[in-house]
């Protein structure tokens, strides 16, 4: 039996080659292999536009155009091919500043380098099992970003729908 | 549908109406490739073949580092690229090391304020010293990645950094 993932197609854009090698086995692991590779966002585009991938996994830190831009790229540019593929985040940078520049460009989930087989098929799997609405507004578009409620808010229901969420015993 | 949010002009276009990575008749057998322990263990023997290259890759990364002399720029760079992969290459406490002194370096450059030269250093003998260890080395690199933990833990509390 197939595993799920064969038809897909991939894009890795990463400057670093010994990176692209590591996420190139991993996703050859779950019987993704039609993988393009990119060393900047500039030339993540072009392959994005001749390539139309199904998952894109990008660095965060790269010299010309980093994660960030070729991220607000995909989801805002009119001629972006498609604005809603699932974007991988991979990055070295976790402090809180990054990590919500990240969130704020439209990346549908964060990977933390050093890299695991597990981190990054637990991200997959997000993708997979729960994926997310998208939203579109005067200042952003990309995944909904309030993924998870805010521990211990104890005031008012900001939406009709968070009341969908409520358990009553 | 999309459908506005009921308290801001976003609109929320809901999964089922944008296309998806794989479809949902597609997604169970995903998920159980994902969770299959022969899967995670092929991953994982494909990720540890990679390992003699990036040790390599480690030690040309710690040349550079010992030659970059007071150059902050390159220092950072190359200890982002050490701390990214040492795990990867087996040599977790090079790893270490290299976060704590980006995590210094970013947190002063955060807070407009200047790296204190003496701790670059410290760290760059203490990652090079790490990277080269020998197996019985490897628990003194723990102690001496702990202290310079400590160390930058102080510095960037003086600092103001919380």
């Amino acid at each position: 039996m197939s595993g799920g993932f064969e038809y897909l197609k991939a894009l890795i854009v990463e400057d670093n080659s010994h990176m692209r090698s590591l996420l190139r086995a991993l996703l050859n692991s779950i019987g993704i292999t039609d993988i393009t590779e990119a060393n900047q966002g500039k030339a993540g585009i072009e392959t994005l536009r001749l390539r139309r991938p199904d998952l894109v996994l990008t660095d965060l830190a790269m010299k010309q155009m980093d994660g960030l831009e070729f991220t607000r790229y995909v989801r805002n540019d009119p001629n972006s091919p498609n604005p809603f593929v699932p974007i991988i985040m991979i990055t070295g940078h976790t402090e809180k500043h990054h990590v919500e520049a990240a969130r704020d460009a439209g990346v549908t989930e964060l990977l933390a380098k050093p890299i695991t087989a597990a981190n990054l098929f637990a991200r997959i799997a997000e993708i997979v099992e729960r994926p997310r609405a998208f939203v579109r507004c005067g200042t952003y578009f990309g995944p909904d970003r309030r993924r998870h409620p805010a521990e211990g808010y104890s005031g008012p229901w900001r939406r009709a729908e968070d009341m969908e969420d409520v358990e009553v015993s | 549908m999309a459908r506005q949010t009921s308290d801001t002009d976003a609109e929320l276009i809901e999964p089922e109406d944008y296309p998806q990575m794989v479809s949902k008749r597609d997604s169970l057998r995903c998920m159980q490739t994902l969770q299959s322990d022969r899967v995670v263990l092929k991953a994982k023997t494909a990720m540890a073949s990679y390992t003699p290259m990036l040790r390599d890759a480690i030690l040309e990364y710690v040349e550079a580092l010992e030659e970059a002399g007071a150059d902050l720029t390159q220092i950072f760079a190359i200890s982002h690229e050490i701390r990214n992969f040492a795990a990867n290459a087996g040599m977790g406490t090079a790893g270490r090391v290299a976060e704590n002194l980006c995590r210094y370096m970013d947190e002063m450059e955060r807070v407009k304020k200047p790296v204190d030269p003496a701790i670059v250093t410290l760290h760059v003998a203490a990652i090079a010293r790490a990277a080269r260890a020998e197996e019985d080395d490897a628990k003194m690199g723990d102690v001496v990645s702990g202290e310079l933990n400590a160390l930058v833990k102080r510095r960037l509390n003086d600092a103001g950094v919380r």
